[in-house]
């Protein structure tokens, strides 16, 4: 039973019937995500911002003063300024994702391509003005815990450790790989992270370059070819040197298998030597390895 | 129990210990968990949100118009800090720059000194401390010079090249 090409074509209703159609307007109702809890009553209360004194998980942050980014503004930060200043210094433009060219209709909505010897682009390196002196953005805490991958229970402690130590809840975090001989399966637990910023970021770092590497007798520093070349830099601590934190020196029984620590800083520097720089005027030593 | 229940002066003891039963839905038995077990259990609950929170704070409405006031105006105030900052931080970028230009046009020689960068990263010294509330009872060393193994070696100058 064919229906006749001329009665489909035909100016009616039942040609749209059979006629393979498709809407030229993109379906946006179910890529927009609505959380209509939300907008429930009862959750009204949860919906004021938490700096809100009417907010339920109200928490006052300005308590203190911060003694790190005063220094940082009364002092530092014009002398940076000044020491980063480059006459006629121009943008260095980062290795970026490529074009495929403007002349084939082909290449229009083509995927760029991969810059120049890598997969990832790299950041514009723009010459320090009085917008951009370099800063501490962040501080990330990471702990990787082996002996968690086995029994899971074990990675509590390293997540009580880490939330002792900077003020701050930790995550917990899992393996993403399957790797035999480390016994990993993707999906255990096995460490935990926290990313320190503000008050909590300035208490740590003056907890740890004013009482815990002091007191580390073997510690030279941080070493100079430590950072990911666009102003992060990382450095690490061994199981006996995490025991001088305070919080953990007087309940080291309550923490028997102790781990080591990452800590990462986060900068606003893109450069390594930048980052550095920034680093040593808050007491962290550097040397060359 | 039907034996208490015969008034018989010999069996009281036994009345007194039937009627009086607490009843109670099945063996309750005291939970003992080993010592690690409740190790575990307490640095879960140390780490745990629950029983934290605090109390919601009410306030009444002249207390909640006061807050507000004060928070506008400690926002205000930050916010003014931050633009004299900013403001302050132009301005020595802007004498910086002219006084590069300035000298570009009339000592070639001093701006090319000048305009010299260190390949490595220059490091503040490590004696510079972050201020703190109570300094020492002598806060700034005047005549201070750095220890002698940092200090380098000069050549001996002998008195034949001199």
């Amino acid at each position: 039973m064919s229906v006749s090409r001329t009665f489909t074509r035909a100016f009616s209703n039942s040609s749209s019937l059979s006629r393979a159609g498709y809407s030229t307007v993109k379906p946006v109702h179910h890529l927009v995500k609505i959380e209509k809890a939300a907008l429930k009553p009862n959750y009204q209360s949860l919906l004021v911002p938490k700096d809100d004194i009417l907010a339920v998980g109200y928490k006052p942050t300005e308590i203190d003063q911060d003694r790190l980014l005063d220094h940082y503004h009364n002092t530092i930060q014009s002398d940076l300024m000044l020491h980063f200043y480059k006459h006629d210094a121009q943008k260095i433009s980062g290795n970026k994702k490529r074009s495929w060219g403007e002349d084939s209709p082909y290449k229009m909505y083509r995927p760029q391509k991969k810059p120049v010897g890598t997969t990832r682009q790299t950041r514009d390196i723009n010459p320090i003005n009085f917008k951009n002196i370099p800063q501490l953005e962040s501080v990330v805490v990471q702990i990787f815990n082996k002996h968690a991958l086995e029994d899971s229970y074990l990675n509590i402690s390293s997540r009580l450790l880490l939330s002792q130590i900077t003020n701050v809840k930790a995550k917990q975090i899992y393996a993403k790989a399957n790797i035999l001989p480390w016994k990993m399966r993707a999906g255990k637990p096995c460490g935990a992270k926290v990313e320190l910023t503000g008050v909590d970021m300035s208490q740590f770092i003056t907890t740890l370059s004013e009482l815990v590497l002091p007191r580390i007798r073997t510690f030279k520093g941080i070493k100079l070819s430590s950072g990911d070349r666009s102003g992060n830099i990382t450095f690490g601590l061994d199981p006996e040197d995490v025991k001088n934190f305070p919080e953990i020196e007087a309940f080291q029984e309550l923490f028997p298998n102790l781990t080591g620590l990452h800590i990462t800083f986060k900068t606003t520097a893109r450069t390594d030597d930048q980052a550095r720089t920034l680093l040593s005027s808050v007491g962290f030593p550097f040397y060359k390895a | 129990m039907f034996k208490s229940m015969i008034p018989n002066g010999n069996h009281s003891h036994i009345i007194t210990n039937t009627i009086f039963k607490t009843f109670s839905r099945g063996k309750r038995t005291a939970t003992t968990i080993n010592a690690a077990t409740q190790k575990i259990v307490n640095q879960l609950s140390a780490l745990s949100a629950s029983r934290k929170q605090p109390k919601l704070i009410r306030l009444c409405q002249e207390d909640l118009i006061k807050h507000r006031t004060i928070v506008n105006a400690w926002k205000v105030f930050k916010r003014q800090r931050e633009q004299k900052r900013t403001a302050q931080l132009k301005k020595q970028y802007e004498s910086i720059v002219n006084a590069m230009e300035d000298l570009k046009t009339s000592s070639p020689e001093l701006f090319e000194l000048a305009s010299e960068k260190p390949k490595k990263a220059v490091l503040f010294p490590l004696e510079m401390r972050t201020p703190t509330d109570y300094p020492a009872n002598t806060p700034w060393i005047y005549n201070y010079s750095p220890p002698a193994k940092f200090i380098k070696a000069k050549k001996p100058t002998t008195p034949e090249s001199s």
